[in-house]
């Protein structure tokens, strides 16, 4: 009796399929059980809460970037009338027209562009290469060795600012001066205002927040079993081949994560490509050219207009930073998925 | 070498182990190589000289003697013309007070950003809607956020501040700066209404008021704390679970000590990060004292001497700390 009371209800058959109906409490009491209970109510509390500060916080964080967007549109005009504060009444694409046109704005992003990726390329390798010997071999020295990575994070270069363009002014190497050499190359300065510094500092990790990458990189790779460098060596690859074509794949996404930090911090650089290169010869977009000087169009049409156009100038100075990032927007929008990836795997958590 | 008092059989053994092992440590400098190139060549040297030029001075020798640059030994000179110089006219602020007045609110500013990003992280490790998008969002700073970026925003702020206020009540949003947006004024109100020391609310009301600065920057140290979190073992969580511990409870006996190392190397990143920032203004009048071309022994001696109070700060940071960390000697090597 008791076995055909539990047994459950035949509702519908059909040739391949059943359904069964099991007896249960009535929808209402299950549904007061699941969400009737004070424990609910709280959850729901704190869930609320929660979303309400990170949205207010996105708020502060994307903020200014809808009061670039919504200015980058706005003519001299809307700066004069006191009822517009986002949406202009006056919209125009002077801004943008001009600063491409007058700024050369494509060429400053091509420049950049290229530089970025070289270097983004070649610090991602080295400092992986270099984090790879600090993580799977011992040799004498190594933690003193990896004691001046260290340094070298904490020791800012703007402190040394002066003495590494000297350095690369007056380029020697253990005491033999390289002066001729540039000299013959044509090059009066030295290595000042060439991409030499910049290339040489990613080729040796030296560049800016190298020291992280390295270490990032280390730890990663200690996470990664002995056994299977082992068995490659077993297959007869050596050390380097072994890096090359079976640790490297392994880590793409940590490789992802600093080519990412590594791109956008030479992208939106200015102390490096300030230091190192004569603003005037060299069209970047961090370079004073692009961003610091007012297209003489835009300069007209302010005065046309007359009034107070310090607004005016701000404005076209935040345009120009709009554009500046609006490509490594584009990139961080596809890329960010595995920066999270990349640092939740690169075993900070074993530090 | 004692090896001859061994029998032939091991000798052959050792040998052969022992010169796995110098080649494996072969390999190992190749690794570094790259790293030991760059040191040897340049950074070792360009600390040497970076000290040297702090107490020396520095002349070019024109290109008909041969070029070059030559440097006269001067002892302390240069120090005792830069610490007591006067930097800010109005005020009579000299740089060595500048330093400090900064260094105070810096250890602030350090702290908050630790706290929010540890609070950030350990809301963004929870399960909820939208959280890809809010992820996106906190770390987009990490990108976005500094050299250029900084920059301009800092200098808007200044023109801002400089403009009259008449400029913002025309409508122009070009506020950048939070601070037109969080009006301090009320806060302050606020909190002297409740009965608080007004020390307190000035603190209060400035990190209200840099809200913006500081959750740009603390983007990097958000993904160190949540790269932690979820190194943090689950089972932990459940078998604490089991014995009825509250969340607030397992977050102060696991989460806390589980990620307290982070805690210190955040603290390391965020002092060097604060202290070399573009809106540094210490930074920025050293950076101003001599072109990158020309060095002068004062920017050297400048720089040198606030180096020192950024590692008087580390060490602080890490006495204080290294105290209450906790190391899981799990997979200690």
């Amino acid at each position: 009796m008791d076995n055909q009371n539990t047994a459950p209800k035949i509702m519908k058959e059909t040739k391949n399929k059943i359904v069964v109906d099991f007896e249960r409490a009535p929808l209402k009491e299950r549904l007061k059980a699941k969400y009737g209970t004070s424990n609910f109510a709280r959850k729901i509390l704190v869930s609320f809460f929660r979303f309400i500060l990170l949205l207010g916080l996105s708020y502060v964080i994307l903020f200014p970037f809808f009061s670039k967007i919504s200015t980058s549109f706005m003519s001299p005009m809307d700066f004069l009338q006191s009822d517009v504060k986002l949406i202009p009444k006056y919209p125009t694409l002077d801004q943008y027209k001009y600063l491409v046109t007058e700024n050369g704005y494509f060429r400053a992003l091509l420049n950049t562009f290229l530089l970025s990726t070289a270097t983004a390329v070649i610090q991602m390798l080295v400092c992986a290469f270099v984090g790879y010997g600090f993580a799977k071999f011992k040799f004498k020295g190594n933690k003193i060795i990896f004691g001046l990575v260290l340094l070298s994070m904490i020791v800012p270069d703007q402190i040394l600012v002066s003495s590494l363009v000297q350095k690369f002014m007056y380029p020697s190497i253990l005491g033999i001066s390289l002066t001729p050499l540039t000299q013959a190359l044509g090059l009066t300065q030295g290595f000042y205002n060439t991409y030499v510094p910049i290339f040489f500092l990613s080729l040796t990790g030296l560049a800016f927040k190298n020291g992280l990458f390295i270490f990032i990189m280390r730890q990663f790779y200690r996470g990664i079993p002995d056994e299977l460098e082992e068995s490659s060596y077993v297959d007869g690859y050596g050390p380097i081949k072994t890096f090359f074509l079976i640790i490297l794949p392994l880590s793409v996404p940590m490789l992802v994560t600093v080519f990412l930090l590594a791109f956008s911090w030479q992208w939106t650089d200015i102390f490096y490509t300030n230091t190192f290169l004569n603003a005037a010869d060299h069209a970047l977009l961090t370079g004073s050219k692009f961003w610091q000087i007012m297209p003489s169009s835009l300069k007209e049409l302010a005065d046309e207009t007359g009034g107070d156009m310090s607004p005016y100038i701000i404005a076209v100075k935040n345009t120009s930073a709009l554009m500046i990032v609006a490509p490594l927007l584009i990139m961080y929008l596809f890329m960010q998925r595995y920066l999270i990836q990349g640092i939740a795997q690169s075993g900070f958590g074993g530090m | 070498m004692d090896s001859a008092k061994v029998t032939d059989a091991p000798v052959v053994k050792k040998r052969k182990t022992a010169s796995l092992t110098a080649k494996k440590a072969r390999v190992g400098w190749v690794f570094v190589l790259p790293f030991i190139i760059g040191l040897i060549i340049l950074y070792i040297g360009v600390i040497i000289e970076s000290i040297e030029y702090s107490f020396a001075t520095y002349t070019t020798i024109p290109a008909v003697k041969g070029g070059g640059y030559s440097l006269t030994w001067v002892g302390l000179e240069n120090y005792a013309n830069i610490l007591p110089k006067t930097v800010n006219t109005e005020t009579g602020e000299t740089f060595i007070e500048m330093m400090f007045t900064g260094f105070g609110s810096q250890i602030i500013e350090v702290v908050a950003i630790i706290l929010l990003s540890l609070f950030l992280a350990v809301i963004l490790n929870q399960k909820m809607i939208g959280r890809a998008a809010f992820r996106a969002i906190f770390f987009l700073p990490v990108v976005v956020g500094a050299g250029i970026i900084a920059q301009i925003d800092f200098s808007n702020a200044l023109l801002e501040s400089m403009s009259s206020t008449e400029a913002i009540s025309t409508g122009a949003v070009q506020t950048s700066a939070m601070s037109a947006m969080v009006d301090a004024m009320d806060i302050s109100m606020l909190f002297q209404n409740l009965g608080f020391g007004s020390e307190l609310v000035e603190v209060v009301t400035t990190l209200v008021g840099n809200i913006y600065d500081i959750v740009n920057r603390a983007g990097v140290q958000m993904l160190i704390f949540l790269a932690g979190l979820q190194s943090i073992s689950p089972s932990i969580y459940e078998s604490c679970q089991m014995e009825g511990a509250t969340a607030w409870e397992m977050f102060w006996k696991i989460t806390l000590p589980m990620i307290s190392p982070m805690i210190l190397a955040n603290a390391v990143y965020t002092v060097i990060d604060s202290f070399t920032a573009e809106s540094n203004n210490v930074m920025t009048y050293i950076l101003s004292l001599g072109s990158s071309v020309s060095p002068s022994g004062q920017q050297a001696a400048a720089a040198w001497s606030y180096f020192i109070v950024v590692i008087v700060m580390l060490v602080l940071a890490y006495l204080i700390l290294g105290r209450v960390i906790y190391y899981d000697r799990r997979n200690d090597s």
